[in-house]
């Protein structure tokens, strides 16, 4: 399969700081690609550099079309949202769709409307007018109007409710994505997403400690709760990360087998977010 | 380039990577988006056309008060007086309309580009496939063409009202007959009006475009920059090396064209109305020397100028990023 994005040896500087270094990942269409760090790891960074927003080191390719040098056809074929607050305040609902539809040869005007008409938002409103999460709902109906390739979205939903979070990626789960489209999505929120996911980036301090799907990780990583008394075994099979959670411990195993770890205790497939913090901790430390 | 995007298609079959969007419709939904965003653009010359309708012809006595030192001895009867007086009263509504539109502009170019990356709403207009020149482009089309035809024609639709309303308050005898309308001499001086903002145009192009730039460019204020500039790098000059280049070059670019354009009798002063006698005005194009203003060498330096000015501004929006 032909990658969406592939990377290879992607660096970026500001200044004397190295937010990417080296770093190299792929993603294969139809996919939804959790991109995670931790603030400042390099996650707007790579973002920028795959939307042509940066310059950058190193070979990047976004549908085969380098973003450096290729990005007004790119953008053709590429979506992104950066974040709830990036729709100019006097812009008219109306006009939003006038001017998608006059310069954007993808976008369907009768769709955003379909979407538009679900929603309490009118025509004549102004963006300033709207509540933040109508400004949200406003941004994807734009988006999803766009039959575009590959979907980036940078936080999506920060600072918006549980309602409106929830709704707006069922929205994007249900209407928009199909094995056609690709989404690479940032957010802070993993515990809320994490069953949307198919694969999975962890990015940390300028390097990718993690890039697996969501079957692999199950096969490659185990997590064992078990009581104390056991903890002295369990280590011996060299966990890398460790927690106490009311008396009882729980540890992660990279590349162990069933046979080796059910015997101590109680096994079962870490959640993406607890890896996400056993993998910062543990890179964090080295 | 159309293969490289279908190779990867691989999964649901898909069309291929469409053709952008005709250049045409991209520009002109670009420059109808800055009409929004702006609305003084239009909305200023408006407003000023109202005021002088309103304080002029409605509320006014119907007098047409001109300036102290007119001197009508040059025309030969009543009737050419009030030929001219038609067409200083045409004159009259054009000029608050070319001072107001100097404002507009200036304000329009220091802040297109520098609103954008306030709001930062830069990174939606980014999302959309428009290319950083086209967008640069836009800006230019409006500052230098749409801003200056919208007060031009908005000008000429005030005066045609201004005088529309006057006539019927002269017919209904209210107010004194103080004008008479010709229609040729209209003409003329509506031809002579656009043909003075179309060089105006030419003549201020490179400084509309550094008001581009600074605005793409200047952090934390390209107003700051552009009212301080101008003041402060003269001064400087001054204390350094005791020399007036730098004012000099300024004075020129802001009146120099004025006196190619204008000769004769005037010696470079562009006076509609002189000591010498009203110019019958329809003789104003014969006073101008339009060939000599198309041709100066420092008008077209300055629209190459221009273009590399609005280069810049394109390949500094390429990688312009606030945040």
């Amino acid at each position: 399969m032909t990658a969406v994005i592939d990377a290879r040896g992607l660096s970026k500087s500001y200044g004397a700081t190295r937010a990417l270094e080296a770093v190299s990942f792929s993603v294969g269409s139809g996919r939804i690609v959790g991109l995670i760090g931790p603030n400042g790891a390099g996650k707007t960074t790579a973002l920028k550099a795959i939307l042509g927003l940066t310059p950058f080191d190193g070979e990047l390719r976004v549908l085969g079309l380098d973003p450096r040098t290729q990005r007004d056809a790119l953008m053709r074929e590429v979506c992104f949202m950066a974040d709830v607050a990036v729709l100019p305040r006097w812009l008219r609902v109306s006009q939003a769709l006038e001017f998608c539809s006059g310069v954007h040869p993808r976008f369907d005007r009768s769709v955003a409307e379909g979407i538009l008409r679900k929603t309490d938002i009118r025509m004549a409103s102004r963006v300033r007018e709207l509540s933040k999460g109508m400004v949200t709902q406003l941004h994807l109906a734009l988006i999803m109007a766009i039959d575009a390739r590959l979907l980036v979205l940078d936080e999506p939903t920060l600072g918006l409710d549980l309602l409106y979070r929830r709704r707006f990626y069922d929205t994007l789960l249900n209407d928009y994505f199909d094995k056609a489209r690709t989404i690479v999505l940032t957010t802070h929120q993993v515990e809320e997403v994490e069953n949307l996911f198919t694969d999975v980036i962890f990015i940390n301090q300028g390097h990718v400690v993690l890039e697996a799907s969501v079957e692999d990780l199950g096969s490659r990583y185990q997590q064992l709760t078990l009581a104390g008394e056991q903890a002295a075994r369990a280590r011996a099979l060299h966990p890398f990360y460790e927690r106490e959670v009311f008396g009882r411990v729980a540890m992660l195993f990279e590349g162990r087998t069933a046979a080796e770890l059910k015997p101590l205790g109680e096994l079962r497939t870490p959640s993406i977010a607890d890896l996400f913090v056993a993998k910062m901790q543990g890179s964090a430390s080295t | 380039m159309n293969s490289t995007l279908a190779d990867i298609a691989d999964g649901a079959p898909r069309s291929a990577a469409p053709p952008a969007r005709p250049l045409t419709v991209t520009l002109l939904t670009l420059v109808r988006r800055e009409f929004w965003e702006h609305r003084y653009l239009w909305i200023a010359p408006l407003v000023v056309e109202g005021v002088l309708i309103v304080l002029g012809a409605i509320v006014g006595h119907g007098r047409v008060h001109l300036p102290n030192d007119t001197d009508f001895s040059g025309l030969p009867n009543l009737e050419a007086q009030k030929v001219a007086a038609f067409t200083i009263l045409q004159w009259m509504l054009s000029v608050p309309a070319c001072v107001v539109l100097v404002g507009v502009v200036s304000w329009y170019a220091l802040d297109c580009l520098y609103a954008e990356r306030r709001d930062r709403s830069i990174l939606f207009w980014k999302s959309l496939p428009v290319s950083d020149g086209l967008t640069v482009l836009s800006k230019a089309v409006v500052a230098l063409l749409a801003a200056p035809l919208v007060s031009f024609v908005v000008a000429l639709v005030g005066f045609l009202v201004f005088a529309g309303i006057l006539a019927l308050r002269i017919a209904a005898g209210g107010v004194p007959s103080v004008f008479s309308w010709d229609l040729l001499e209209w003409f003329r001086t509506e031809l002579v009006m656009l043909v003075m903002l179309m060089i105006a145009v030419l003549w201020y192009a490179p400084v509309v475009a550094a008001m581009i730039l600074l605005s793409v460019w200047a952090r934390p204020n390209p107003f700051l920059w552009a009212f301080l500039a101008p003041v402060v790098a003269p001064l400087l000059e001054r204390i350094a090396f005791g020399t007036h280049y730098l004012s000099g070059f300024l004075k020129y670019r802001a009146f120099g064209i004025w006196g190619t354009l204008a000769h004769g009798p005037t010696h470079g002063q562009l006076n509609i109305i002189t000591h010498h006698g009203l110019h019958p005005v329809g003789t104003l194009l014969d006073e101008f020397n339009i060939g000599a203003a198309l041709t100066d060498i420092d008008l077209w330096l300055g629209v190459a100028v221009t273009a590399v000015l609005l280069y810049a501004a394109i390949r500094i929006r390429r990688y312009r990023d606030d945040s």
